[in-house]
């Protein structure tokens, strides 16, 4: 018998049980290739080849799941920086590319599309300043596009003029999505120090020095870690708990490594990385909050729960990084706070503020995500928030990221329901104090010492 | 010159009769609307256009020959094509039976089996090979639609997995 009983039953269990699941197959392609000096021409050219290219991913991923017995859950695209390919045309309003990408989306049949995105860290070209300028109606009239912006690096430093512009762009897409409680903000996203192959959205896209296409896979398992440390039992020490999400991380990211190498070949194209990122959905039980929990806090916010992170964060990375040699996105825990029923509970509970939130995210994988503020939040206030998580992710080179959601007409204590994935939030309360001369000076916070590295 | 894409404003510009693509070109749907509509032919050299297989770029072509070289997790011993088939639930006679009488039909042969019984639940490990000729989609749909929610659940999977996951 090449396996045994209980491994094979292991591995049945996670999926049917524990939610383990590829979360996304993400076919990344180029569209360098298709500016041109004239916008609907540069349109009909991107609808072309995202279908050309993208046609059976969703035909290969669900064969693949078929075949091998894995779900694979969503299929998606990323795509270059839309300001990229737009440059050329010279246009001021972008929003007929994001239709094109949206209309390529519909007939491939993906749920989402990211790279209506703009690399703005040190400055604004033109056609970075129009996709700017084209975010919020872009994404209040098309369905499966997102978009994200680089706000800093280590190396640049943070941009304050694009941060504070970015706030006032996400304002004005939360106004024009009202309807559906400011849900054009969850398809958007700022970065410090983007990931350039990332699979996951809303901040997926391929940058330059990637493929003219390549296939990322994106695998997540909350589930599975938390059932893991719940069979550990409270009595454990914490080297013992790293030990058991690492080798759990590793089971995950070598299915990835599988489904990513399979996906590629039947593709035809090159196979990019795995990211592996424990990503809770509102499903009960696909929760991070639950495993830091376990880990030992009371609630998620609790003090001790940073501690927590870091050690899951550190071991997910870890496990992942002996699976695959292409392990790669932003790999390690997302903490979204409306997709995760124990986030939404914590915030309930009052444990978990957004200032605990923002500490979390220094030892997290990405970053603020998926936090919903009062609609009147003043723009200098959000400026001042996606600031702090700018400054975090430069000063430690890492990753970091903000999504965050002023909820038109609520205030904070208010619960809005998004629905599906998104789940429901809890508005947070962003605090009487803001940062209006900061806002207003502008400029760029320097690079940090750290970034003088060669 | 080499053309990436044809769209509605080229055809709109060179006019004619017909145009005349590479091979490769992409012709955008609104370029092949605007052509219908004004009458003009477009074709490749060797004749009719068709939509070109996707060009994946220079990179999946080296891929495509080195992926398959990486080293994959080996067993101890020698396995097919093989699938792993486990069910559980709740047992009760001819359980068994009907897993692999479905198995024997479809061509799949056993390769190693296993079951225990804890109270009045089981669970049954099948490890089978697939003959010639036999289909795994089929296969596994039978399979999955024995039992039933107060019975039993079947699950099919590729032994690969089980392969990634527990070996190195």
């Amino acid at each position: 018998m090449p396996f045994t009983d209980q491994e094979i039953l292991e591995t049945v269990r996670m999926i049917e049980l524990e939610t383990l699941d590829i979360r996304t197959t993400t076919l990344g392609i180029s569209l360098l290739d298709c500016a041109d000096p004239d916008l609907e021409s540069t349109c009909e050219k991107v609808y072309a080849k995202i279908v050309h290219h993208a046609r059976n991913l969703v035909e290969v991923a669900d064969g693949i799941a078929g075949d091998y017995g894995v779900p694979i859950v969503n299929k998606r695209i990323a795509v270059t920086p839309i300001a990229l390919v737009a440059a050329a045309s010279g246009a001021r309003d972008l929003a007929p590319l994001a239709r094109a990408m949206d209309a390529a989306a519909k007939e491939v049949g993906v749920d989402f599309i990211g790279g209506f995105s703009a690399y703005v860290h040190k400055g604004f070209t033109n056609a970075d300043d129009a996709l700017f300028h084209s975010i919020p109606h872009a994404l209040a009239e098309t369905e499966h596009v997102c978009a994200s912006v680089s706000l800093a690096t280590t190396r640049s430093g943070v941009n304050m003029d694009a941060t504070a512009r970015f706030s006032q762009v996400i304002l004005d897409t939360a106004v024009l999505t009202a309807g559906e409680g400011g849900l054009g903000c969850a398809k958007l996203v700022c970065f410090c120090n983007p990931v350039e192959d990332n699979p996951f959205v809303a901040g997926a896209h391929i940058a330059i020095g990637e493929p003219e296409t390549v296939l990322n896979v994106g695998v997540s398992g909350p589930g599975v870690v938390r059932s893991a440390i719940e069979r550990l039992g409270p009595d454990v020490d914490l080297l013992a708990v790293a030990e058991t999400i690492k080798r759990t991380a590793f089971k995950v990211t070598r299915m990835g490594e599988l489904v990513g190498r399979e996906a590629a070949q039947r593709l035809g194209t090159c196979f990019g990385i795995v990211d592996v990122s424990l990503a809770p959905t509102p499903a009960v039980g696909d929760s991070v909050s639950d495993i830091l929990e376990l880990i030992g806090v009371d609630r998620t916010g609790a003090p001790g729960t940073t501690a927590a992170v870091a050690l899951l964060t550190d071991a997910v990375k870890k496990g992942g990084a002996m699976a695959s040699s292409s392990v790669g996105g932003l790999s390690g825990a997302f903490i979204p706070v409306s997709e995760d029923e124990g986030m939404i509970r914590a915030v309930r509970d009052g444990a978990l503020s957004l200032a605990k939130l923002e500490a979390m995210t220094t030892v997290c994988s990405v970053g603020l995500d998926m936090v919903a503020v009062p609609g009147d939040t003043p723009v200098a206030t959000l400026t001042g928030i996606i600031a702090d998580e700018m400054a975090i992710g430069m000063v430690n080179s890492k990753t970091t990221a903000v999504r965050i959601i002023p909820v038109p007409g609520k205030g904070p204590g208010e619960t809005v329901e998004w629905g599906g994935l998104l789940g429901t939030a809890i508005v947070q309360d962003p605090g009487r104090f803001s940062c209006e001369v900061l806002h207003r000076r502008g400029g760029r916070v320097p690079a940090p010492i750290q970034s003088f590295r060669n | 010159m080499a053309r990436r894409f044809l769209t509605a404003e080229d055809v709109r510009r060179a006019g004619g009769r017909e145009i005349v693509v590479e091979a490769d070109t992409v012709v955008t749907p609104q370029a092949l609307e605007v052509a219908q509509a004004a009458g003009i032919t477009i074709r490749t050299g060797a004749g009719a256009y068709s939509e070109p297989p996707p060009d994946r770029g220079p990179d999946a072509a080296t891929d495509s020959r080195t992926l398959p070289q990486r080293p994959e997790p080996m067993v101890d011993s020698a396995l097919g094509p093989g699938l792993v088939v486990t069910a559980v639930g709740k047992n009760r006679p001819g359980v068994l039976a009907e897993i692999t009488s479905a198995l024997g039909q479809y061509g799949a042969s056993v390769i190693d089996i296993s079951q225990k019984s804890v109270a009045e639940y089981f669970h049954v490990v099948v490890t089978v090979e697939l003959l010639g000729g036999g289909s795994f989609d089929e296969l596994k749909q039978v399979l999955e639609c024995l039992g039933g929610e107060d019975d039993y659940i079947v699950r099919v999977m590729h032994e690969r997995v089980f392969r990634f996951m527990h070996r190195i």
